[in-house]
């Protein structure tokens, strides 16, 4: 069967220079199924990628210092130790623990965070709020955050696999507008992530099953949800 | 500022005695140090300015540039050669960053102009400078001709939506256009600038 590309040619066009809007983005994602294992799709995604990937080239270079690199590489070797150890001895029950235990340890540190901060304040600013949220699937997910500033800690316990290859992203709407937020990639059920941005702003924040390239809009429903404004 | 059409530009992603972007690729994955301070000098200053333009702060600038680089070194596999060069999957991630992030900052400051009574402020228009500069290495020179060769109301799309971060919506909004006219000037663009940019897009 031919099929016409004209459509997917458009929405991919849009995509490549991340043009496209929440509607744009659910509309491509439903062509490129209906499409199935499509060579022209790949073809026309390629093309449009590499001329919005030469475009940043038109920009007259800004140099970096060179210190950036040695910090990243820096970080790797720092983060890739304690990781490779646990490897070693994980099986699947350990791994459980091993999440559980992240996510408690970050649930006490926003605690810690919540006193120490709570103590030192003055009246009339407004403190760390904690929103839970609330969602058609099990498990608890959580949010804490000082409203008016950027930076947010969510964590979450008991959520459901999100399938293969799929994983959960958090979105702050803002006047009707969803913003990404953060994918989350649960391990066993557990989830600990930051989330640098004032979700004080958003009028609603939802968390979708996407896939794991986290798209810049949302192509599924949510589920789970919560009011910014309704803290504990 | 026109091109030649019949012109067939060849612009590659390897330097002259150097390895090519997929070659370092595959010895990052192998950890290898060297490849990667290759590759970021190959392409930091270029997302830099490209994180810069959208965000036009600098600390937020570097903050995408260091993200995106240090994600290219924790999981230089989710690099997929099928699915394009590495050129384009490196400058994609900082765009998609500091998109999000001048989102973010235009939701933001909407609420507060909302707040305040102000409306939003004048945006200057960078083509210009974009198109005027002379001296310039080859890629560059050959992209600003590109952009240069485009007719005007599809130079301003592509520079709304990639240099300024805007969606299609949002630019119907601001232009006044219908939806409908962002959309195919988007496309027109794009398949003016594959034509002019040649093997350069490979």
């Amino acid at each position: 069967m031919i099929r016409d590309h004209a459509l997917i040619d458009e929405l991919l066009a849009a995509q490549a220079l991340d043009g496209l809007d929440a509607d744009g983005a659910a509309l491509l994602e439903r062509e490129l199924a209906a499409h199935g294992d499509c060579e022209e799709c790949r073809r026309l995604e390629i093309e449009h990628a590499e001329v919005a990937g030469m475009l940043a080239l038109a920009l007259d270079p800004r140099p970096v210092r060179e210190a950036m690199a040695d910090r990243i590489l820096a970080e790797r070797r720092t983060a890739a130790a304690p990781i490779e150890r646990l490897d070693a001895r994980r099986d699947a029950r350990l791994g459980w623990w091993q999440a559980a235990f992240g996510v408690a340890a970050a649930v006490a540190l926003v605690f810690a965070i919540l006193l120490a901060t709570q103590d030192g304040e003055g009246q009339g600013v407004p403190g760390p709020a904690i929103v839970a949220f609330e969602g058609t699937a099990p498990g608890d997910l959580a949010m804490s955050f000082t409203p008016g500033e950027s930076g947010a800690l969510v964590w979450a316990t008991g959520l459901p696999d999100p399938g293969p290859g799929k994983v959960y992203e958090l979105w702050m709407i803002e006047d009707g507008d969803p913003v990404r937020g953060a994918c989350l990639a649960p391990e066993s059920g557990a989830v600990a992530a930051f989330l640098d941005a004032d979700p004080s702003s958003a009028d609603l924040l939802a968390v979708t099953v996407e896939s794991e390239e986290c798209p810049d809009a949302p192509t599924t429903d949510p589920v789970y949800t919560a009011e910014p404004g309704t803290t504990q | 500022m026109t091109i030649d059409p019949g012109r067939s530009a060849t612009v590659r992603s390897v330097e002259p005695g150097g390895a090519r972007d997929e070659d370092l690729l595959r010895r990052l994955v192998a950890g290898d140090e060297q490849a990667f301070r290759e590759l970021f000098r190959r392409y930091a200053s270029a997302a830099h300015a490209l994180a810069f333009r959208l965000v036009r702060q600098a600390q937020v600038a570097e903050e995408i540039v260091q993200e995106a680089f240090l994600s290219v070194w924790r999981n230089p596999d989710r690099y997929d050669g099928a699915r394009g060069s590495v050129r384009s999957w490196l400058m994609g991630t900082v765009h998609h960053r500091a998109v999000d992030a001048v989102r973010r900052e235009q939701a933001q400051r909407r609420r507060a102009e909302q707040a305040s009574g102000i409306g939003p402020g004048v945006v200057e228009d960078p083509v210009d400078d974009l198109l005027a500069a002379i001296d310039l290495p080859r890629e560059r020179k050959l992209v600003r001709a590109a952009l240069g060769a485009l007719p005007e109301e599809q130079r301003d799309v592509i520079q709304r939506m990639y240099f300024e971060g805007l969606s299609q919506s949002q630019i119907a909004e601001r232009t006044g256009l219908p939806l409908g006219t962002v959309k195919s000037r988007t496309l027109l663009a794009m398949r003016r600038l594959r034509a002019n940019l040649g093997e350069g897009t490979r």
